[in-house]
């Protein structure tokens, strides 16, 4: 089997394939910046927690609509939102921290979503809710997570500086000008928008490892957040292509593959990364004591 | 004073022991059997033989996936007070020896396959031998022994609607043969999503191709869905069923780039809701027989079709 | 007992100075924050008691007290972090929008992917806005900033890797940059080594000559004594506020010491007040 046959033939032969690999490569501009931000805000669990939070309302969109991607979509969108306000609203009334606060608000969240679904229909509507397949990515779902994408970058490219200074020093960016709560809600939206996308092509638990893990493994070889947003991109986007391969060649489940492989860039970005790879702390310890003993 | 007290005592007594002796001493026998079925084909046949004997509730409804299903308390206390529990086996109810445990059932369990000729599909048992007639006709077999274990006063009804009902399914076993006889082989071969025909395909001559494995919960992998898009080419397979239990998306991409045609719709673990074309065994067997006959007879063959590897 | 009149005599010198100095019309020293009975509270408790006096403008004034004394209090309040429980501060509004703060333990993250000269950049942001362009002018301040506080080197270098004294270096370079006609310092020299104290105190001189008024916390008597005009003496209530030269007395500092023994309250509860 040649290098052809391996890499580029699946993708020539099948429609299925190549709108896979499209919906990866939508999803990965999309979620490689945003996954970025969340991980040097230290909003990591974050992303997880609120696809939780999508549910309740992705499951009344189904309700109401069944399998019909406006209806699911728009109230995702619209729980996770509601769920991202309610706990910066409690965070910022009450004595409790935004990580307590919103922990509350998804379980309730997850809890609502589980039981509207098993009160209106099986638990296997639940289970596609939550497991989608990027092999059956559908026009109206590639158009959605196309259009997330360009709007995740329009909107980043907007408010670049004050989300920075947001992230980094919001109490400075309050006494300057107070609009850090607007950023800061900005920035969960796109958060949910592009969970959303991600959770109908991978389902929603899939979604946050394409978010989550190339940002956490980018901070292994890069230093600033341009070029860390840009590799978490690339890294989602090479694990979307390499993981429908392996599915392909290896008759493995999709979401699952592409999600592993992320997950193996990140363990060997861990080791031989170097940015505080462990490889290379050996080294830097090893010259030290070599320099010290000199 | 005492005395009367005393006396209004013993009437009262007197009047829960009558109470109470009318209830427990009145014959099992009138009440009906309550019997709890693990899913609806079951509660359908166990029905159909035992009429006003019995009482049948199923524990996984019409439209429900017994692979995937999960036990409500409510299940677990209509289990608590059931008379006869009947299962199909197999590992089919993978979920079922915990609710039993659980619920505190102590009574008979009736595996309705037993003595059924088992298939197997890669490499573990294919429990959906209902799919098959003849084997139907070993379900009410055993169904019908036990519901006579249960009430043997009412043997003899019991027996003759289990006759009758075994003679409907030869009947409906024979006319399906043939009918599927008279469709030449080589347009014999359907896709659904699920692999629940595997019983079917056997007893009837009908080829059954699937993308995933025959349980709901395992995901499908690009190169299951790529071999099956390249026998739809290849094979001219056409006909793409969906099911009543699954997620639609997939089989429409299958039909989309496959060049099939969707048939309609087939149920393969659960009956349809009452009132519906599936909402019992033998309705649900007519049904996928002839939803399956329309979409692979030449007649179907004119039907406008989507092209071939459209992306 | 005449020093402390002597106290009260410096504060009332304070006040009359610019009652006298509006009334011959010479000199016009006009205050630039006037504090009028100001109790701020914590979990219910007065953090600050009935403060009144003001800050001159262009004055430069050391906060000086014992632990918990509420100066960090007081500092958020003029910041406008936090609220008045009872009396105000009168700053004018072009002020108040303008008021560069420096916390005590600036809670960055060092681990945060941004380098020195992007945090320093900052000080613009505030002045023009997060949208606005960075030009050329702009770019030449920053470098000058950076010169200023000795660090011209290091405005590459990610803010995890330098070392305290040169992250504070940085922020003050950041102050420079919002040109803040209100400058509050919350012990900018806590955790630093005495080459980037003299250097800042230096930079801290040079916002004293361009008229700005500047108020640091401060916890080292000798630094008040040495570099700063007027003192508040503060202990929850104002013991003294004036010149230092009037106000930081032997006897006074005994005085804050005394004071300070009649409080049940432990340090910390203040300090996580101002974090805010």
């Amino acid at each position: 089997m040649n290098l052809h046959m391996l890499l580029i033939e699946p993708f020539v032969e099948f429609g299925f394939m190549r709108r896979a690999l499209v919906a990866c490569l939508a999803l990965a501009i999309g979620c490689g910046p945003v996954g970025t931000l969340l991980v040097i805000r230290r909003m990591s669990l974050v992303g997880d927690a609120m696809a939780h939070a999508l549910l309740p309302g992705a499951a009344i969109g189904f309700v109401l609509g069944g399998f019909s991607l406006a209806a699911m979509s728009v109230g995702a969108f619209v729980g996770g939102l509601l769920v991202a306000l309610l706990a910066g609203f409690v965070t910022r009334v009450t004595s409790q921290r935004e990580d307590a606060s919103f922990a509350a608000f998804y379980l309730i969240a997850l809890a609502a979503g589980v039981m509207i679904v098993s009160l209106r229909g099986s638990s296997v509507d639940l289970y596609h809710l939550l497991f989608g397949t990027i092999l059956a990515v559908d026009d109206a779902a590639l158009i959605l997570i196309a259009m997330v994408a360009s709007l995740t970058v329009l909107v980043l490219a907007l408010i670049y500086r004050p989300l920075i200074l947001e992230c980094f020093d919001p109490a400075f960016l309050r006494d300057s000008s107070g609009h850090g709560a607007l950023y800061h809600l900005l920035f969960l939206g796109l958060v949910v928008v592009n969970l959303v996308a991600g959770f109908q092509a991978l389902g929603t638990l899939m979604a946050v490892g394409l978010m989550m893990l190339p940002a956490t493994a980018a901070r292994f070889w890069a230093t600033e957040i341009w070029s860390l947003a840009l590799l978490a991109s690339l890294i989602a986007l090479l694990c979307g292509l390499g993981g429908l391969l392996i599915s392909f060649h290896g008759n493995l489940p999709s979401g699952p593959a592409i999600v592993s492989l992320a997950g193996v860039v990140f363990l060997v970005s861990l080791v031989v990364g170097p940015r505080e790879g462990l490889v290379a702390r050996w080294y830097q310890t090893r010259r030290t004591h070599s320099l010290s003993t000199r | 004073m005492n005395y009367s007290h005393l006396f209004f005592a013993k009437l009262i007594l007197a009047l829960l022991v009558t109470c109470s002796t009318n209830v427990t001493a009145a014959p099992d026998q009138v009440r009906p059997l309550r019997v709890v079925a693990s899913f609806s084909i079951l509660a359908d046949l166990t029905r159909n033989i035992g009429g006003d004997v019995v009482d049948v509730a199923a524990l996984v409804g019409p439209d429900a996936d017994a692979h995937v299903f999960e036990p409500s308390p409510a299940d677990a206390r209509r289990l608590a007070q059931a008379d006869l529990v009947i299962v199909n086996g197999l590992h089919f109810e993978g979920w079922l020896a915990r609710l039993i445990t659980a619920s505190g059932y102590r009574g008979p369990i009736v595996v309705a396959t037993t003595n059924v000729n088992v298939r197997r599909g890669r490499g573990v048992p294919d429990p959906h031998a209902w799919q098959d007639l003849r084997n139907g006709r070993i379900y009410v077999e055993n169904i019908r022994a036990a519901l006579v274990n249960a009430r043997p006063a009412h043997a003899a009804s019991l027996n003759e609607r289990a006759e009758a009902y075994g003679a409907k399914l030869v009947a409906l076993d024979q006319a399906t043969r043939a009918r599927f006889t008279a469709v030449p082989a080589s347009s014999r071969r359907v896709i659904t999503l699920h692999d629940a025909f595997g019983y079917f395909g056997a007893a009837y001559g009908v080829e059954f191709l699937a993308p995933q494995g025959w349980s709901t919960d395992s995901e499908a992998s690009a190169a299951n869905v790529a071999q099956l898009i390249r026998q739809m080419r290849e094979q001219r397979v056409r006909a793409v069923f969906l099911e009543n239990i699954s997620d639609p998306r997939l089989m429409l991409r299958l039909v989309r780039e496959g060049g099939g045609v969707i048939g309609g719709t087939l149920y393969s673990d659960a009956l349809s809701p009452p009132g519906t074309a599936a909402d019992t065994y033998l309705r649900m067997f007519e049904h996928n027989t002839a939803t399956i006959i329309k979409a692979i007879a030449p007649s179907a063959a004119t039907a406008p079709r989507a092209t071939a590897g459209a992306p | 007992m005449a020093a402390r009149l002597g106290g009260r005599t410096a504060h009332r010198r304070a006040l009359g100075g610019r009652r006298v100095g509006a009334r011959i019309g010479a000199t016009v020293t006009t205050s630039l924050a006037q504090v009028r009975n100001l109790t701020v509270s914590y979990r219910g408790r007065p953090a600050i008691s009935a403060l009144t006096g003001s800050f001159t403008t262009g004055s430069l004034t050391a906060v000086y007290g014992p632990n918990g004394a509420g100066k960090s209090t007081l500092l958020a309040a003029l910041a406008g972090r936090l609220a008045a429980a009872n009396g105000s501060i009168e700053l004018p509004a072009a002020v108040r929008a303008r008021t560069a703060f420096l916390p005590q333990r600036a809670e960055l993250d060092r681990t945060f992917p941004i380098r020195v000269g992007d945090v320093v950049a900052m000080g613009h942001w505030a002045r023009a806005g997060a949208f606005g362009q960075v030009n050329q002018v702009q770019r030449r301040a920053t470098a000058d900033a950076l010169h200023r506080v000795g660090i011209s080197g290091l405005a590459d270098r990610l803010i995890g890797e330098v070392s305290v004294g040169q992250l504070q270096r940085a922020l003050f370079a950041r102050v420079i940059l919002q040109d803040a006609p209100l400058i509050l310092l919350d012990e900018p020299f806590a955790a630093v080594d005495t080459t980037t104290t003299a250097d800042l105190l230096g930079v801290i001189r040079q916002w004293h000559v361009e008229r700005r008024t500047v108020v640091a916390v401060l916890h080292d008597v000798a630094q008040v004594r040495a570099h700063f005009p007027q003192t508040l003496l503060l202990a929850r209530k104002m013991l003294a506020w004036g010149a230092t030269t009037d106000v930081v007395t032997a006897v006074n500092l005994a005085q804050l010491r005394t004071m300070a023994e009649g409080w049940t309250l432990a340090g910390d509860d203040w300090r996580e007040a101002v974090a805010v």
